[in-house]
């Protein structure tokens, strides 16, 4: 957006952005196309594409003479919502992306000059030619958010979407997504769409799409392959294993976790292996964790209740206990507290978090465990203070992530107010989200 | 062959490493002297559209080739910005001044607010398929010959991977090159010129770049590309090449491949050390540019380029009228050592040592040369400090000019020992005066009534650089006199 003295002058001039222009500045002449500018930096500086290419800031100032040489081309942000179809091969299944915004759908943005989510799920589709190999395309822009951006009313929208689609008999649901909460939109999902029968792959880049290096098209195009050729029933991520454009893991949506701010192998299982390696080029599958839903004929419960007032609550030595009254005041109704270790919090002193949760569950609020450690089990007997929480009737969230705890605390608050209810809820297995079993080589996967 | 009728028109296009601590985006560094790669990383590459809406012609026919690409990961010098796996970091500081130095060099404008652009490469020498790149000057010249030579653009880029091997489907690169900051120069068309001069021009520009004493010296540091047409032609582009010297020549062979080829097409070619060329893609258009996202436009006040003015270093030419009336050099030897690699040692010589200049350059412009060419003396061995140390007992009278052949190749032979010894191994100390007496009344005792000349030459078969000769004529002179 240019400065004001900038718009008017072009105005008067009969320029627009796109405009072949010549710009006189110093006896030098500047010759080129209008571009828009960011907001960031000096307003008055004119952006122009030089016939090489390049763009370069000229101040717009006092002497400076700027005529419009021919008319230009309207710079199009295309932004297609409607839903598409490509048949590649009628005996090929039929596969449906559903595009929720994020890096992946991102390009260059001259409003703001960061990458913005406008690239369409058929866009992405284009990109990747192997897929008429494998499945036809059903491309549908559901929004266009950024990950951040995404809330629990989201995660029900994305759900009816994936139910109605699932219901029409496609081979699968690809959902291309920003990758920062991308974890918890296939939580999410994961307990709202009961008796899944087809898989659904959450996919997203940490590369935009606009870039010759962009880890979408594998991404994509794994998660396609995963789709149309394996007979895993499950909500899952599926984004790259490693640095390189070898495989991708397809992981189970309660057990995943981004963990690296931008390396494309961001997303790693926690507490469990990998339910698949999915080679790119060769397009083998591998299974690797056996326990998994496989494909079956059962109609999808489509059961999206939610109550979104659940705090997570990070421990930390010195937390003031004073923030739970914060949230009890604000009606919150329930806390999963990210605890240390075992799932310790302090027993003692001012710094006891003991009167606050002997509050809350007084007031019949649930109150559950979980370890910032991430990898490991909570246990809720070992120490002393695991005990004192225990007593006042914390859920210990067996291995749950913490996001994942408290994505399936809001789900649980959804059906029911009843603690027992809730307790007993929160410790059943709906969606994977707790294994039993932890074996050696589950850390660090 | 006459070049104005066959209508030769060049373009340069001058590439520069810059010698800074960091490279262009991140905190690594730019020295590439690790030996063995930490790990190797494969990846794919894509086509996509630029900002106007067009796949590029390069981009999409590099695609086709589904090549994968190795990349070797060094461990100094290479982060996650190189592995593509991490946003770049801000523009290096140190680079954008040296930049900005040799673009006012150069007499070009400089914009208010930079932007780095991403230029579309898909032959998979950058892990992020293009290669950032900003225009920090425009519109600038150079005089030549009193010509005036537009310089269209002084840009600041990251430099690609190098490649190390490649095959049909597959190619290696190491990633530390990758990112060091390299200056790029362009040209206007040259019309009217020659070959040779054109080839003048490019070493006018690297010598403006190299006055900043801040681009790095040796092989792979420098490379050229030249567009070349003839009349009614095509424009073709022929990238990479390394040795100035090649430059006319490459220009001529192509003038010839031209003439000879019937229906050009606009392409890229790559230069081969025999000066002749290889076809390597179809040539890339303006759309392959994009900007750049990751980091906003960078505003460059007045007040910086004020100072930057204030500490430009000398120009070339300044710098030759300087070497030849205060330093009395020769208008052929300053010429020589402005264009030599040893320009900024010669200079910090000439200033610490105060050995005669005209020795000083000539032992950087011939002497070296002369041991390379005719007795394949392995140069290159010697460092800075093996100068510094030759011409500290130069200073000192230790040896004599004519001797620095032989303690040099010496040198070379014996890196380790210090000159001194090898001069004293080679029998070439200097003599005092008060021994060149002795020796002088010696023979002339010896020789009594022979001529004056064969007594001379007697003399200096025994000390023949150890004593200078016109001290023994004199010597030799005053003492048959008495």
């Amino acid at each position: 957006m240019y400065s004001k003295g900038v718009q008017d002058v072009l105005k008067r001039k009969n320029i627009k952005i796109g405009d072949f222009i010549r710009v006189k500045k110093d006896e030098t002449v500047y010759e080129g196309i209008l571009m828009p500018r960011i907001k960031l930096g000096d307003t008055s500086c004119l952006v122009i594409k030089l016939s090489n290419g390049y763009n370069t800031g000229i101040k717009f100032e006092k002497g400076v003479k700027i005529e419009k040489t021919r008319k230009g081309f309207e710079i199009i942000h295309k932004h297609k919502k409607d839903t598409k179809k490509i048949i590649f091969d009628k005996k090929l299944p039929t596969i449906s992306i559903l595009g929720i915004g994020g890096t992946i759908a991102s390009k260059v943005d001259y409003r703001t000059g960061g990458v913005y989510a406008s690239f369409s799920p058929e866009d992405i589709a284009m990109q990747i030619p192997e897929l008429k190999e494998i499945t036809n395309i059903k491309a549908e822009e559901v929004m266009s958010i950024m990950s951040e951006d995404v809330t629990p009313d989201t995660w029900k929208q994305i759900a009816k979407e994936v139910a109605q689609d699932v219901n029409a008999g496609y081979r699968g649901i690809i959902i291309t997504h920003g990758t920062d909460t991308l974890h918890y939109t296939a939580a999410a999902l994961s307990f709202m769409l009961r008796d899944l029968p087809c898989p659904v792959a959450v996919a997203g880049a940490q590369r935009s799409s606009d870039r010759g290096s962009s880890d979408a098209t594998m991404n994509v195009a794994c998660a396609a392959n995963f789709i149309a050729n394996s007979d895993v029933a499950e909500v899952c991520t599926v984004l790259h294993g490693t640095m390189e454009d070898d495989y991708c893991l397809a992981i189970r949506g309660t057990k995943v976790r981004k963990m690296h701010t931008s390396r494309r192998d961001a997303f790693r299982p926690i507490n469990e292996q990998p339910i698949a390696k999915i080679h790119w080029k060769s397009r083998k599958i591998e299974i690797l964790n056996k326990n998994y839903r496989k494909r079956n004929d059962r109609k999808l419960k489509l059961d999206i209740k939610l109550n979104p007032k659940v705090a997570l609550i990070k421990f930390c030595p010195g937390l003031d206990p004073e923030i739970f009254d914060f949230y009890l005041n604000k009606k919150y109704k329930g806390f999963v507290i990210e605890a240390t270790g075992l799932g310790h919090t302090p027993t003692l002193g001012k710094y006891s978090l003991l009167p606050k949760i002997e509050r809350a569950v007084k007031l019949g609020l649930p109150v559950v465990i979980t370890s910032q450690c991430l990898y490991g089990r909570t246990h809720p007997t070992i120490y002393h203070n695991l005990r004192e929480l225990s007593r006042r009737g914390v859920i210990f969230g067996e291995d749950m992530l913490p996001e994942v705890a408290l994505v399936k605390l809001m789900w649980v608050l959804g059906h029911t107010k009843n603690p027992d209810r809730i307790r007993k809820m929160m410790l059943t297995n709906y969606a994977g989200e707790i294994n039993p079993r932890i074996g050696p080589k589950d850390f660090l996967v | 062959m006459d070049y104005k009728k066959i209508g030769l028109k060049c373009g340069l296009e001058i590439h520069r490493q810059l010698d800074t601590e960091h490279k262009l985006f991140c905190n690594c560094s730019t020295k590439m002297v690790d030996k063995k790669p930490l790990t190797i990383i494969k990846r794919k590459q894509h086509p996509v559209a630029s900002e106007l809406g067009r796949v590029d012609v390069a981009a999409q026919y590099e695609f086709l080739r589904d090549r994968t690409f190795h990349y070797q990961v060094f461990p100094s010098e290479d982060c996650l910005v190189e592995s593509d796996e991490e946003p770049i970091h801000a523009l290096d500081q140190e680079a954008l001044e040296i930049v900005l130095q040799i673009a006012l060099l150069l007499n070009c404008k400089i914009p208010e607010e930079l932007h780095i652009m991403r230029k579309t490469v898909i032959d998979g020498s950058n892990t992020s398929a293009f290669q950032r790149t900003v225009i920090v000057g425009l519109d600038g010249y150079i005089e030549y010959n009193g010509r005036k030579v537009e310089i269209t653009h002084v840009a600041l880029e990251e430099d690609a991977a190098s490649i190390i091997e490649e095959d049909e489907k597959n190619r290696s690169y190491k990633l530390n090159r990758l990112g060091v900051p390299l200056v790029e120069i362009g040209t206007g068309l040259l019309i009217g010129y020659t070959p040779e001069e054109v080839q003048e021009i490019a070493y006018l520009i690297g010598m403006t770049c190299r006055s900043t004493g801040k681009v790095k010296r040796g092989i792979g540091t420098v490379r050229q590309d030249v567009n070349v047409s003839i009349k009614n032609g095509p424009r073709v582009e022929v990238k990479g090449v390394q040795e100035l010297g090649l430059l006319s020549k490459i220009i001529h062979f192509e003038v010839q491949r031209q003439i000879s080829v019937p229906k050009l097409k606009q392409e890229v070619r790559a230069a081969k050390p025999d000066g002749t060329t290889k076809f390597t893609r179809p040539l890339p258009g303006a759309a392959r540019m994009y900007p750049e996202t990751d980091i906003p436009p960078i505003p460059i006040d007045k007040k910086m380029i004020r100072m930057i003015k204030k500490h430009l270093p000398e120009s070339w030419i300044k710098k030759m009228k300087r070497f030849e009336k205060k330093l009395n050099l020769s208008d052929e030897l300053a010429k020589q050592i402005i264009r030599s690699d040893y320009l900024e040692l010669f200079e910090k010589i000439v200033k610490k040592y105060r050995v005669d200049p005209s020795v000083t350059a000539n032992v950087f412009v011939s002497t070296l040369k002369d041991l390379k060419k005719r007795e394949n003396v392995q140069i290159e061995k010697l460092e800075d400090k093996d100068f510094e140390e030759l011409f500290g007992l130069l200073k000192k009278r230790k040896l004599m000019k004519e001797s620095i052949p032989d303690v040099l190749k010496y040198k070379v032979k014996y890196p380790k020992q210090p000159m001194i010894i090898g001069i004293k191994k080679l029998g070439l100390q200097v003599i005092s005066n008060k021994e060149l007496m002795r020796i002088v009344k010696d023979v002339i005792k010896k020789n009594k009534g022979k001529p004056e000349g064969k007594i001379i030459g007697l003399i200096m078969s025994r000390v023949r650089g150890r004593a200078k000769s016109e001290n023994v004529v004199r010597i030799v002179k005053r003492l048959l006199k008495s």
